[in-house]
């Protein structure tokens, strides 16, 4: 049923435009709803993207990437705050859910309607809009060393799908892609949103949900119309869906006074990176990032390749700097690769309580955490030995380098030192998870947050539990099966 | 409801009640004609003089705070941003009420374009500064008088006054979020057009207040305070002589302290009553005679309530405001939120919010930091460095931010400690020695401190294209190597 907006209301109103904002308001202005998006960040054109990655954090990422995740092991984590949220900095890489996890998703949340079958239409609908493909062509080097090493090791790896079909190699899947390759929402969802007359207000960043009993009237939100003139508005809303992403979600909740399960939970995939020397050129700055995954220990642990440019190997390599700033000359002969983990460790998010509006987050990590990291060192960097790699350099403070396979092995009965590592993700969900578990969760099976009428979520946030893959897939089924169902349902 | 105009009958006829009762408690008892001589045998110069001076200097000095309370939002020029406080006290001279704070938040919003509730706020955080600064002056001073019972009452009340004021300003400015949430749902009830005024007048606190979140503004507005009741106590010091009486700081700073907190009780234009009273009995309780402490009294009045008011007067025809269009400005402020749309969805305005404030350029820290973790560098590439790093510190939450730069604190003393040094002012190669002690060595909270910046630092330079050219000279690049190919 159509609901246009009055002239004094939203119809439905959208915050944040990520994989999850994006697929709502296109699904609900296709069905003829009257839907607004907010977004913090800014719109920016095609040329604006691929800058140095000094001017993206700048321009595309929350905080200008300065959004550490704090614990006894610190964590750094970077999210984007611009039209498109993440999958605009993000590597493009395609997931389905794979079918142990919505298994448990089931077993533990109560999450109804979300089985592999069940998700599958949406799955395919979401691969087709961001044709997402393989690669089609030859591998560059970064990957096909990679691949050497998963093959002499015997493990099972396997070449992710892209949502980046056309890839020309610019290696700038960090700082947006210029090319238009790499299907991030502000390409191929909202355009296409838009056009079924779905509003989006960027600049423009929520600070409350304005609540009256159990309803949801609007939302008190600052929006920057001019350089340097920032407003605060009030936008009235019939139907609010929550989709700032796995952190902001639940800070906005909190903020408002919505705290039942919210932000109790953060989920991540801690990642340690490292960086292999090889006797050939590698020239991985100027490649697409290492395209394979290896997922013979998975879901615990996979291993996979990351972004590289001069500036992150340096940082890479800074934490052992004095005796491994000299590499620096070899970077050509360098890729950057990493291990990551299915956090099991307890986090949560919460809004600043001193100064603006920022949002703490904190995460322990796990003794299995630990281990599942350590063991994935041991197996990285013995495979990247194994493919050809002179050094291995990983980012832990006190273990310059591996040379030699037995000191790669050690840490599989060894730990790794906590007070060294230099940990970061750009994964994190479940701060909002969903399910018919009223005692675990925020939010009913469709995001529909439980104790309040037209409330949802529809993000990461949402995912019961870390899903031990690229999340975006997950989010962008998920979010579109509850986007049809509040159009079937809500009145 | 009472109309506009009796409201304003019964503030000027309880003003005139209070200055009535306090004459009278002032005088009564009063031998006029010893009152006379000691007016005859006064020497009111060059003390008067001077006090006047210390209290120009007083006005200057509030000026100058005000100009640090507002550089946020704009950058007022130090004169005007005195005529402006000094508008507000000849306006408190003139008018009932205290409405010269009212009438300086007008002035303040015409010369620099803010909201009036925020005008307002940075006024009240003014007085509540004020009221601190007298309060710690008050303590002062009676460490070094006579110990008096009534003294002991005003600075338990004050206290009481200002704690309680001072704990709301620390709530708005430092967990806004707490006090724009309270505004929201306590007003939700009253329908969306309270709840609009109430989080409008609550967002032009929190940006009026946001100034004192900086630490470093906070300080110096602080001491500034000190500095002005400082120089005030000292007007009072200086008219001592005038009447025989020993040229004492404590005893005038004392006199300065409980008159400034009688007068917020409400009397007559210019505080006449209270201001002579409280005066009066401060200077009794030190051992002076009642009739040589009114007349004292007297003559501080004057020379707080001339110069200023003269000085208020031409402020006033400089800028060619009138009172009137001020207040209607304010009003005009004050009107609705409006409903507008913005690229076709409905909203509805409520308040204009500070502006985010980019960092300022790289601290000499910073530069220094950068120039030791890099390797040798053009000045101008580490001055670069030094600014990015800058701006991504400034970009951390404000909890790690400040914790950074305590850390950072506590790494200059520790520096200048051990070697008997600046850290910015050491030659290269031994800052170099010093950064890596920190930054690499054993101990992990050390190295987490400096995790950041060194990693801002190298991130930062070896993105430079220079840096990379230098790495890989162009003629040694291969095109993209690819194993086998389409």
């Amino acid at each position: 049923m159509s609901t246009p907006a009055s002239a004094e209301r939203v119809d439905v109103l959208v915050i944040g435009s990520g994989a999850g904002g994006a697929v709502t308001a296109l699904e609900l202005a296709s069905a003829g709803r009257g839907v607004c998006v907010l977004e913090e960040g800014a719109r920016h054109q095609l040329a604006q993207y691929g800058a140095g990655s000094l001017e993206a954090m700048e321009r595309l990422y929350r905080r200008r990437g300065m959004t550490p995740i704090t614990g006894p092991v610190p964590i750094g984590y970077v999210e984007g705050a611009c039209l498109g949220g993440s999958t605009e900095i993000n590597s493009g890489f395609w997931h389905r859910t794979p079918r142990e996890v919505l298994l448990r998703y089931e077993s533990q949340f109560e999450l109804q309607d979300a089985s592999p079958e069940a998700l599958a239409p949406h799955f395919d609908w979401a691969e087709k809009r961001l044709h997402v493909s393989l690669r089609g062509r030859a591998w560059p080097k970064s990957t096909a060393v990679f691949s050497r090493g998963i093959e002499a090791m015997g493990w099972s790896g396997q070449e992710v799908p892209r949502a980046a079909s056309g890839c020309q190699d610019s290696n700038t899947c960090a700082t947006g892609c210029p090319k238009g390759a790499k299907q991030g929402m502000s390409r191929a969802i909202l355009p296409d949103a838009e056009r079924a007359g779905a509003r989006i207000l960027t600049g423009c960043r929520a600070r409350m949900l304005l609540t009256s009993k159990r309803r949801v009237t609007g939302v008190l939100a600052e929006i920057e119309r001019e350089p340097g003139v920032r407003e605060m508005i009030r936008i009235d809303a019939d139907h609010v869906f929550v989709c700032a992403g796995p952190t902001e979600t639940p800070a906005l909740l909190r903020r408002s006074g919505i705290k039942y399960h919210v932000g109790e939970t953060l989920r991540i995939h801690p990642m340690l990176k490292v960086v292999a020397r090889f006797p050939e050129r590698i020239d991985a700055h100027e490649s697409v990032l290492p395209l394979i995954q290896v997922k013979e220990f998975w879901p615990e642990v996979s291993l996979g390749g990351g972004f590289f440019t001069p500036g992150h190997l340096a940082m890479m390599l800074s934490d052992n700097w004095l005796t491994t700033r000299g590499e620096m000359a070899s970077f050509r002969n360098m890729a950057a690769y990493y291990v990551a983990v299915r956090g099991t460790g307890d986090g949560h998010v919460r809004p600043s309580r001193v100064g603006d509006a920022t949002t703490h987050l904190r995460y322990d990590l796990s003794e299995e955490d630990h281990i599942n990291l350590s063991h994935g060192l041991a197996r990285l960097a013995t495979l990247l030995l194994a493919a050809g790699a002179e050094e291995v350099f990983p980012t832990v403070y006190g273990i310059p380098t591996i040379r030699k396979e037995l000191d790669a092995v050690r840490w599989l009965d060894e730990r790794l030192p906590r007070t060294g590592l230099s940990l970061t993700t750009v994964h994190a969900f479940s701060t909002c998870p969903i399910g018919e578990r009223q005692d675990r969760c925020a939010a009913d099976s469709f995001g529909k947050v439980f104790r309040w009428e037209n409330l949802h979520v529809n993000d990461a946030s949402m995912l019961p539990d870390s899903p031990g893959v690229n999340p975006q897939g997950t989010v962008m089924a998920l979010a579109r099966r509850n986007a049809l169902r509040f159009k079937d349902t809500a009145s | 409801m009472p109309s506009p105009r009796s409201q304003r009958a019964v503030i000027v006829l309880l003003g005139a009640l209070g200055s009535a009762v306090f004459l009278y408690l002032a005088a009564r008892r009063l031998d006029f004609a010893a009152v006379a001589a000691t007016w005859k045998t006064a020497r009111p110069l060059p003390w008067v003089a001077f006090a006047v001076v210390c209290y120009v200097a007083g006005q200057l000095v509030r000026g100058l705070r005000l100009r640090v309370l507002v550089r946020r939002e704009t950058a007022l020029p130090w004169l005007t941003a005195t005529n402006i406080v000094v508008i507000g006290y000849a306006s408190n001279n003139v008018f009932p009420a205290r409405l010269g704070e009212l009438v300086r938040a007008g002035v303040l919003v015409e010369r620099t374009g803010m909201p009036f509730g925020e005008a307002l706020t940075i006024t009240f955080i003014e007085r509540l500064l004020d009221g601190m600064a007298i309060l710690v002056v008050l303590v002062g001073a009676a460490a070094f008088s006579l110990h008096a019972d009534t003294i002991d009452q005003v600075a338990k009340l004050a206290a009481v006054i200002f704690g309680g004021a001072l704990l709301v300003v620390v709530v708005g400015v430092f967990v806004p979020n707490v006090l724009l949430g309270a505004a929201s749902r306590l007003t939700a009830p009253l329908g969306a057009k309270w709840r609009d005024r109430a989080l409008r007048i609550t967002t032009h606190i929190i940006n009026g207040g946001a100034c004192l979140r900086d630490p470093r503004t906070a300080l110096a507005v602080s001491l500034l305070s000190l500095v002005v009741w400082a120089l005030e106590a000292s007007m009072f010091v200086c008219v001592l002589p005038a009447f025989g009486i020993a040229l004492r700081f404590p005893l005038g700073a004392l006199a300065m302290s409980v008159t400034n907190l009688g007068i917020l009780v409400p009397s007559t234009p210019g505080y006449i009553g209270p201001f002579h009273y409280f005066c009066q009995q401060t200077l009794m309780t030190q051992g002076i005679p009642s009739t040589q402490a009114l007349a004292y009294a007297v003559l501080v009045h004057l020379a707080f309530y001339v110069p200023v008011t003269a000085w208020g007067a031409a402020a006033i025809l400089r800028y060619g405001v009138e009172v009137g269009r001020t207040v209607a400005a304010a009003r005009a402020a004050r009107t609705a939120p409006a409903s507008k749309t913005v690229d076709g969805v409905p909203v509805h305005f409520i308040a204009h919010v500070e502006p985010a404030h980019g960092a300022a350029g790289p601290g000499e820290l910073m530069v220094a930091l950068a120039e030791a973790f890099l390797p040798p560098c053009e000045p101008r590439a580490a001055r670069e460095v030094a600014a990015f790093m800058e701006g991504q510190i400034a970009a951390l939450p404000p909890s790690l931010r400040t914790m950074f730069h305590l850390g950072m604190t506590f790494f200059r003393f520790a520096v200048r400690v051990r070697h008997v040094s600046s850290f910015c002012g050491m030659p290269i190669e031994r800052r170099r020695a010093v950064v890596d002690a920190w930054a690499f060595g054993r101990i992990a909270l050390l190295r987490q401190l400096f995790r950041p910046v060194r990693s801002l630092a190298v991130l930062a330079y070896y993105e430079r294209p220079e840096v990379v050219r230098a790495l890989a000279p162009a003629d040694s690049r291969p095109r993209l190597a690819v194993v086998g190919g389409k």
